[in-house]
Formats: C-alpha cells, sequence, structure tokens
C-alpha cells in the first residue's frame, strides 16, 4: 500500500472532492475496478475528500456519472505538478544547477593545507618546500599524487623523518615526524678522540682510556681535542684506542641590556574598533572603510577560513583588523631602578639560553652609567661537561 | 448442498494440517485495532455507509460497526481498509443461518 502511495507521489496525485449521496456506493464501485484511493476524508453529510493517483482519474468519470456525484479537482501533487509548476521559474533552475555544479566543481579543490608536528621546522618553510612539488593551495585534488610528493620531500630534507599527506574533503592535513639529528655514535672499537664542544675553562679531566692533552685550568677552544685517542707506551710506540672519558669545565655566559632614562611607554585605553573584510584567494573586498578613527593605535589582523561542513574549506577568508587605541605615557627612571631592569631583562635572555639552571655556579654584573641610560652586562658562569666523540682519521 | 459443505470440510482440514492463515484460505475478516486511533480490516465485502462518526462495513460473515469521531479511511484497496481516527465502539451482526 505504502508502494501505491509512493507511485502516487512520483506519476502525479490529485486531491479531489466528490459531492452526492451516495458516496458509499461511489467507493465500493471505485473498489471493484481496483482504484487506489486514499486519505479519504469525510467532511460533510454528500462530501468528501479522498486521494487518487492520476492515471486513476480518468476513469472516475463513468463511475461519478453512474452515482450521480461531482468531482472536484481540490489540489493537484506529486513530482509531475510540481515540476510543472515551476517551469516557468527557468532562472531559479539555472542557478540551482551552477550552483550545484560549483560545489561539486570546488570539492575538487584543496583550499586548506594543515601542517602538523613540527617543532624545529617553521611551518613556511615546509609550505615553500611543498609548493616546489606542486601542492599548494588551489590545487586540483584529482592531479595530485601525495605519494610522489612526499617522496620528494623526503629526499630533499634531512631532517624530515615521516611526511604524510591525507586528503580530507577540501582540507588536506600534513603531517611531519622530524628527525632529531643525533651524534654520530662511533662503535667501540673505532679509534676517536675526545673535543670540546664549547669555549670553556677546564675544571675537572678524567680520562678512562686514552691521554689527556689539557691540564685543569686550561682554557681551550670549541673543536680542540681534549683527550687524545692513542697511548704512547716505552716499548710498544703510539697505539691508537678509542678515547673514553669525563671533562667538566666552566662556561661563560654572557648578556648585555640597555635601558635608558626616560621611556615612552605604551599604555591601553580599551578602546576598540572592529573593521571586517571578504578575501577571496588574494582579492580583497573591505566592507568598511580601512582608516581608523584613533590617533594611536595597534593593528591587530586575524583571518578565519569559511568551511561548509567539518572539512570542506571553502576559498574564502573573512579578515578582522582590530584597532586598539592607545596613550603614550612617559616613565622617567633612576639610575638605580633602569639598573634593575636591565639587569632582570638579561638575566631572562640567559635563563632561556641555558637549560640547567641549578649548575650556574657564579653570577657578575658590569654597569656602565651612560648619558642616555644603563647599560648592564651579566655573565654566567656554568659548570658543564664539555666532551664529544670525534672520529680520528687517518 | 450437503455435497458442497462436506468439500468445504475436507479443504479446511487440509488447510489446518499445512498450517495456511484462516483470512488467506477463507472469507472470514480479520480485525486488527492497534491503540484506539488505527484498525486494519482485511477481507472486507463493501462500504455501506461512511460518516466521520459512524462507519458500516458489510464483510462476509456479517457487518461491522465502528463509532467514533473524525474517522479516516486512510487507505483503501480492494481486500484491505485501514481506518484512523477515536474510534469508541465496534459492534457486530453476524448473519445467522436459516
Amino acid at each position: 500500500m505504502y508502494l501505491k502511495i509512493l507511485f502516487g507521489i512520483i506519476f502525479g496525485y490529485v486531491t479531489i472532492e466528490i459531492e452526492g449521496y451516495f458516496i458509499e456506493r461511489f467507493m465500493n464501485l471505485c473498489n471493484n475496478q481496483r482504484i487506489f484511493l486514499w486519505n479519504l476524508k469525510r467532511t460533510h453529510s454528500t462530501r468528501m475528500l479522498v486521494n487518487i493517483g492520476m492515471n486513476d482519474f480518468k476513469k472516475l468519470k463513468p463511475i461519478a456519472r453512474k452515482t450521480k456525484c461531482r468531482v472536484k479537482i481540490q489540489e493537484k501533487k506529486g513530482v509531475p505538478h510540481l515540476l510543472h509548476r515551476y517551469q516557468k521559474r527557468k532562472l531559479f533552475f539555472l542557478l540551482a544547477l551552477i550552483i550545484f555544479l560549483s560545489i561539486l566543481l570546488l570539492s575538487n579543490f584543496i583550499w586548506n593545507i594543515e601542517i602538523t608536528g613540527n617543532e624545529n621546522i617553521p611551518t613556511q618553510e615546509i609550505q615553500k618546500l611543498l609548493e616546489e612539488n606542486n601542492f599548494k593551495i588551489g590545487k586540483c585534488k584529482i592531479g595530485i599524487k601525495t605519494k610522489e610528493v612526499t617522496e620528494q620531500v623526503r629526499l630533499e630534507r634531512n631532517d624530515i623523518a615521516w611526511i604524510g599527506i591525507e586528503i580530507k574533503g577540501t582540507n588536506a592535513i600534513v603531517k611531519i615526524v622530524e628527525a632529531n639529528l643525533k651524534p654520530e655514535i662511533i662503535p667501540e672499537d673505532e679509534y676517536c678522540n675526545i673535543i670540546a664542544t664549547k669555549d670553556a675553562m677546564i675544571v675537572k679531566i678524567s680520562a678512562q682510556n686514552g691521554t689527556s692533552v689539557v691540564k685543569e685550568g686550561d682554557i681551550v677552544t670549541k673543536g680542540s681535542i681534549l683527550i687524545g685517542g692513542w697511548l704512547e707506551g716505552k716499548y710498544t710506540g703510539t697505539r691508537y684506542v678509542h678515547a673514553n672519558g669525563e671533562v667538566q669545565a666552566k662556561v661563560w655566559y654572557s648578556e648585555k641590556a640597555q635601558v635608558p632614562l626616560n621611556q615612552i611607554k605604551k599604555a591601553k585605553t580599551g578602546a576598540k574598533e572592529n573593521k571586517y573584510s571578504v578575501k577571496i584567494n588574494n582579492f580583497e573586498i573591505n566592507l568598511s572603510k580601512r582608516l581608523s578613527k584613533f590617533q594611536k593605535y595597534d593593528t591587530i589582523d586575524t583571518s578565519k577560513k569559511l568551511k561548509l561542513f567539518s572539512d570542506f574549506y571553502l576559498p574564502i577568508e573573512i579578515h578582522q583588523r582590530t584597532f586598539e587605541e592607545y596613550e603614550e605615557q612617559e616613565i622617567l627612571y633612576t639610575a638605580e631602578e633602569a639598573k634593575n631592569i636591565a639587569i632582570q631583562e638579561a638575566k631572562q635572555k640567559l635563563d632561556e639560553k641555558i637549560q640547567e639552571k641549578q649548575s650556574v655556579i657564579n653570577e657578575k654584573f658590569y654597569t656602565k652609567q651612560t648619558a642616555q641610560g644603563v647599560e648592564v652586562e651579566v655573565i654566567y658562569e656554568v659548570l658543564e661537561t664539555i666532551s664529544t666523540k670525534e672520529k680520528i682519521v687517518f | 448442498m450437503r455435497n458442497k459443505k462436506k468439500n468445504s470440510k475436507t479443504l479446511s482440514k487440509v488447510n489446518r494440517l499445512l498450517e495456511i492463515p484462516q483470512e488467506v484460505s477463507s472469507n472470514i475478516p480479520k480485525l486488527t485495532i492497534i491503540g484506539f486511533e488505527k484498525m486494519l480490516i482485511e477481507n472486507y465485502k463493501a462500504i455501506l455507509e461512511y460518516q466521520e462518526f459512524y462507519i458500516r462495513i458489510s464483510t462476509y460473515i456479517g457487518i461491522l460497526n465502528i463509532n467514533g469521531f473524525q474517522l479516516n479511511l486512510n487507505e483503501m484497496t480492494t481486500d484491505d481498509l485501514l481506518i484512523t481516527g477515536k474510534i469508541e465502539g465496534i459492534d457486530f451482526e453476524a448473519i445467522t443461518d436459516e
């Protein structure tokens, strides 16, 4: 029965009103002639609403005449009638078709490249690398062979251990696993020296194997040999070995900072202004005037890509430009204050350089007063092991 | 007449043996009521009267009366009839053999 109703919808059906005194007879006659009726509704003692398929509607005429009923079409429904109604609206259909085609077409391009997993390699560099290998925003999805691109990138870069490109809708996710370049491990049975990695002053040197070349208190430069990979005997002569040992040395780190006595500082007033623009690929449409009403301001740009569903990125960006007003304030420091600020600045810079804070032995400050401000140099003395192995090349 | 009755008796025996549903093997109507608002009648003969509050249906074994409100005939084919609406009461008028 549902199938019959479905057929009715596909081939069209009409809602008709039957008016007469012998409606029951009319229904029974329809039944005998195998005419399918549905949604029969008695609205009045002499009237009834009935749904009937288009094909069966023609058969109703003799029945209606026989039962002396009047048949009136109330509504035409179904696919053929719907199409007929929209026949005049050609532009509507055309635009619907264009939208459908453009979605179909646009979904074949890559509109967004997401690069994840890189820690040391900047994202732009990878983007450039991918672009050189014909993988960029606006490329057709069909022509791209991700395997070839990844292989090319891997060949060009040593520090990428693995790269994978996953295309999801119009979004390409590039996953990168960086290879951390480890120092070469020299096998035990090969000869090697121990050399310094930094300029430093030797504090402690203990050679387990090999001959120590430098003494405690010596100042060495980067790359110079600390423990030589040879042994000298009276009778055996010079014999090469795999040097082994530990070297501790003092390393100096210094950082300078300069703080002028009178400074101009920015203070935000809190006033903000947002301006929007729509960016399609490289073409930008401003929705308002670009200039800000503020005299002095910072501009902050943020852009957001539009996407249809979770993965279908469109080549349209909404650009937001925020203007934040600020006021200039002049601050006068005393020499003492300026010095403290400078020391703090320098220390902060040094702390970023040194990983192990507990090995700092000594801190030194040198201050210099100039006409404009205070110049401070902070020197850290750090105890570190500075040895690495290097193969002996004959 | 007697012969015909005997014949139908043997036929019903065969049908029972083969476990054919009664509404298929005979003309006896099957009434299915789902809740108080839906009723499916199979094997009916004709509609005698149809009003919004009252439906009278003739079947091969008698007449079926349905009382209620806003009664609609949702689907109507030669064998089945689906009635929806607020059904209040059903009563039967069986044909008695003389």
